[in-house]
């Protein structure tokens, strides 16, 4: 019986640790940081080239769009226009088709990769909704893979 | 109604707490009253809450705006359907929604079991009550869906998202609900087995009908959620890993586990920590699901929003579950321990230990990569996320697995298999694996991953295939009757194993859809007014943009002439929805979508210019989609089958004649719903007062809203509502067509002629689009009532036969196999 046990143990070891190893590895390629434009813009030198979700507010009037193909360039700032202190500025460029939901003010997560420049390139901008199903709809821009 | 209502909830919840303490006060003093009057309490809450529903559906329909959650869910001008449907559509309602079904749930469980079961069920009607009581504690203190307005009560509602304004989602929550809510009964009927100590299979017996029709229905729910991410998401797929898709697989993942190694503790009573933990587990998650999807602990599209307190309430009640069911495991472990060991790796109860260690495996990824933001976030103080790309690097490869263990699971003996054993039964199904790699990388096919998928495929269909052949071949020369008799004896002998290998054949219909994904094509472009685009063999020509009102919405449709090798096919038309009572959200996006048995064509209306009328398009090709959704209907046939057996074979060797009445009745019940669904719809169409004149005929009530006037001036209305000079006219010229005997296309078509163009229609024609997802609904109902009628001919035909004959056989190995086998599974 307890030579049993020690097979069990072992084979569950090593099972767990080759898991455990795979997920590592493949969390280090697969997660992204997840921060607000301060933060990127305080941290910038680390994250340069990582992929990057960096989360602000779009400064109204800001948004150029070239009509004839998918290329959009904005700003978008650490909080929105009515808490007062804008905070810190990135300016992303984007190509693609954003949601609808995609205007003025709105509170954007733009995927993509921080330039040297400070710029960022987009490859993903999604908006969220001030609310969800309760008293205001979805976001139809749903996370493409 | 109200305060009916608020007082309805109020009692359901004093009687739950009643029926807890009763059952368990009752069962510890051994008095017979105490108890029955517990169950008494059980059916007493599922009466109140039939009642609460249907005074929150009432209030729907009468458009009682001065109840808080009927003004946020509906409107006046919501149709008669989604009204009802908006029960479930918010937070407090769908918690409502969800007590009402596991009242019911609940009582028809214990009304069931209640004598074969008699020492479980006051342990039984405790859980449930419970359970039920924790909702309705959550919607008195913090989420009455019949609170009103302190303020005056707004003239009209605010309706229902749009999002949820589909078919599909209408009826994807009540499934979902359903498979949630039942896997309820598995729980209680453990709990109670573990406290009282009767853990003999008896009480798995009970459950594993309930948790094959739970998760009949869970499954149902994750399709319907899929089909209608993929046609009101619009974003060309069905399934984005987001953290309600997830929490709602989670305990399917568990549930399937359990449906496999329940049968290993059948046949050799082994596994048994293992099936209660998994009941538990089951159950956990559903909850744990509920809480994801109504505390915002995670970000989604599909969450209801943030709630800290209810985010507090969730986790109280998931602790208790948790320590309190896994303390009676432990505390019971003496009780359950097993009484054979595992012979050989070489068997089929090591292939469910391994399908149970992938599944549960599968559960543990998906649940904490969908945690792992917010766990990073408390443990290192920064959020990362994984995406889509990081489930499926996983995901692939477990499901990969999983597929190879389908096929290889049924080939292996129990206990041990031999080598002639394997060689024999290897043989076909490996060919046919061989000759599929072979053919498909004949025919220029890489992407590895999709060609293991289809070989994989390949191997465990023929496996499948060679048990059907095999066990009728036996059955043939046991009852001398022709092969399809013998196919036919053989399943309707032993459903819960054929059944079982339809649901199998399901699933690898499901991974074939899958595996063609790996060939989806997505682009996006600018169409300028008669540009197009080309993606592999169709080309997308945008020829107008139009706005079309009703009174609910303002519809921005996009017409888009489709050719395929020079010839034009189809026109489609991708539209952008405006809601009137949504005018602050974004426009809900109507993919248009032509399906096909090899593959889909999904257009979407991006974005739009009116003035210079160009548009966005995203044009994605689906290979292989609709075999997913084909997958869950064959999925629901052989769980269909499955669910039969017990019931059958007490009818079949008790009563003769009742059985047939039944059948008859549920066949005569289905075709009437059939029949039914159709004539509601048509029913929505309203009479119109005034200077309209009657429609004299069917055909022309259903033109008249089909044509909408033409003048400019009234806003696109069909001609049963507009009352202008040009309407009228119009609609001389129509009873003129009709009366001329002129059919509804002959109709169309002239029209189209005379008005050069189609813009006389009120909504664009439907052809080809969405032909394939109406279908489908009549098909699983077809499929049943088959289903039916063949067990109703069997019941009719061979009464007596319900018992094997026992004629030498010449096939002694396989023959004493498959009897072996027969015999012992029910």
């Amino acid at each position: 019986m307890a030579h049993r046990n020690i097979k069990i143990a072992v084979t569950a070891v090593v099972l767990a640790s080759a898991f455990g190893f795979m997920m590592w590895t493949t969390l280090r390629e697969g997660a992204e940081y997840f921060k607000h434009v301060d933060e990127v813009v305080a941290q910038r030198p680390t994250l340069e080239g990582k992929k990057l979700q960096v989360q602000g507010y779009v400064i109204p009037g800001s948004i150029l769009h070239n009509s004839n193909t998918l290329e959009y360039r904005f700003k978008i700032q650490n909080n929105p226009i009515r808490a007062g202190e804008p905070g810190n500025v990135i300016n992303i460029s984007f190509t693609g088709q954003p949601p609808d939901t995609f205007k003025d003010e709105a509170e954007v997560v733009a995927h993509g990769q921080l330039r040297s420049d400070g710029g960022f390139d987009a490859n993903q901008v999604i908006a969220k909704c001030p609310s969800k199903y309760e008293a205001a709809g979805g976001t139809p821009g749903q996370a493409k893979s | 109604m109200a305060n009916l209502g608020t007082f309805l909830l109020l009692a359901s919840f004093v009687i739950c707490a009643y029926a807890t303490v009763a059952s368990v006060v009752g069962a510890r003093r051994g008095s017979r009253r105490l108890i029955e009057s517990g169950i008494g309490g059980l059916y007493l809450v599922a009466a109140l809450m039939a009642v609460a529903t249907a005074v929150i559906i009432n209030a729907f329909l009468t458009d009682d705006f001065s109840i808080r959650y009927v003004a946020q869910e509906s409107e006046t001008l919501q149709p008669f359907f989604y009204k009802i449907t908006a029960y479930w559509g918010g937070l407090n309602g769908s918690i409502m929604f969800w007590v009402f079904l596991l009242s019911v749930f609940g009582s028809v469980a214990v009304f069931i079991n209640r004598e074969r079961h008699r020492e479980l069920i006051p342990y039984v009607v405790a859980t449930i009550s419970t359970v039920e009581a924790f909702f309705l504690y959550l919607m008195v203190v913090h989420k009455n869906p019949f609170s009103t307005y302190l303020t005056p009560a707004p003239v009209d509602g605010t309706g229902l998202n749009p999002l949820l304004q589909n078919y599909w989602m209408a009826i994807h929550p009540p499934s979902l609900y359903t498979g949630f809510v039942g896997m309820t009964i598995p729980f209680a009927f453990g709990l109670a087995a573990l406290i009282t100590g009767h853990l003999d299979d008896s009480w798995l017996r009970a459950v594993r009908r309930w948790t094959m029709v739970a998760w009949l229905f869970l499954s149902f729910g994750l399709m319907l959620g899929m089909i209608w991410a993929y046609e009101v998401l619009a974003w060309g797929g069905y399934w984005g890993w987001d953290p309600v898709e997830n929490a709602a697989v989670l305990p399917w993942f568990t549930a399937t586990a359990f449906l496999h190694s329940v049968m290993v503790q059948e046949r050799r009573s082994m596994l048994r920590v293992w099936n209660v933990t998994l009941v538990i587990l089951t159950f956990f998650l559903t909850i744990f699901g509920t809480f994801l999807t109504r505390s915002g602990v995670v970000a989604s599209v599909h969450a209801f929003g943030d709630d800290p307190q209810l985010a507090r309430l969730f986790t109280a009640f998931m602790v208790v579950i948790l320590t309190f069911s896994f303390g009676m495991v432990i505390y019971r472990l003496p009780l359950l321990k097993a009484r054979a060991e595992l012979d050989s790796w070489v068997s089929r109860e090591a292939a469910f230990l391994a399908n149970n260690w992938i599944l549960l495996f599968c559960a543990f990824f998906v649940a904490f990569a969908t945690m792992f933001p917010t766990m990073s976030e408390a443990v290192t103080g920064t959020r990362m996320t994984v995406g889509p790309p990081f489930f499926n690097k996983w995901m692939l490869p477990i499901g990969l697995v999983l597929l190879f263990l389908t096929g290889l699971g049924p080939m292996l003996a129990w206990r041990k298999s031999t080598v002639d054993n394997l060689l024999n039964t290897f043989a076909w199904p490996v060919g046919a694996l061989v000759v599929t790699v072979g053919g498909l990388a004949a025919l220029g096919l890489t992407q590895w991953a999709s060609l293991t998928c289809f070989a994989l495929c390949a191997f465990v269909f023929t496996t499948i295939l060679q048990e059907f052949w095999r066990g009728a071949k036996v059955r043939r020369k046991n009852t001398g009757t022709d092969l399809v008799t013998a196919l036919i004896g053989l399943v309707a002998r032993n459903k819960r194993r054929y059944g079982g290998y339809i649901v199998h054949v399901g699933i690898v219909l499901i991974f074939l859809g899958f595996a063609g994904n790996a060939y989806k094509r997505d682009v996006t472009k600018v169409l300028n007014p008669g540009e197009q685009m080309t993606v592999g063999a169709y080309t997308a020509r945008n020829d107008q943009v139009k706005v079309i009102e009703d009174g609910q919405k303002q519809s921005i449709v996009a017409y888009i002439s489709v050719f395929k090798g020079g010839k034009q096919i189809d026109t489609m038309y991708p539209s952008k929805a405006l809601f009137k009572k949504h005018q602050n959200e974004p426009p809900r996006t109507d993919a248009a979508i032509r399906r096909g048995v090899a593959e889909d064509l999904y257009l979407v209306l991006a974005s739009f210019e009116l003035g210079s009328q160009a548009i966005t398009l995203n044009v994605v090709i689906n290979p292989l989609v609709n075999w997913v959704w084909f997958g869950f209907g064959m999925l629901a046939f052989g769980t269909g089958i499955a669910l039969l057996p017990e019931s059958t074979f007490s009818f079949a060797t008790a009563k003769i004649a009742s059985p047939e009445t039944v059948t008859t009745t549920i066949a005569l019940l289905i075709v009437a719903m059939l029949l039914g669904a159709p004539r509601s719809a048509s029913a929505q169409h309203m009479e119109m007062p005034g200077s309209i004149t009657e429609p004299k005929s069917d055909l022309e009530r259903k033109m008249r809203d089909e044509i909408a006037c033409t003048c400019g001036g009234c806003a696109h209305e069909p001609l049963s509502k507009c009352i202008c000079g040009q309407a009228s006219q119009m609609r001389d010229d129509l009873r003129t067509d009709i009366d001329a005997g002129l059919s509804h296309d002959q109709i169309i078509s002239s029209w189209i002629a005379k008005y050069n163009g189609e813009h006389f229609l009120a909504m664009p024609l439907d052809r080809g689009f969405n032909r394939l997802a109406w279908i489908f609904p009549y098909l699983l109902g077809g499929a049943g009532v088959v289903g039916l009628g063949f067990v109703a001919m069997r019941w009719s035909k061979h009464p007596g036969e319900s018992q094997p004959s026992e004629v030498p056989s010449t096939d002694a190995g396989m023959n004493q196999r498959l009897d072996d086998e027969l015999r012992n599974l029910d």
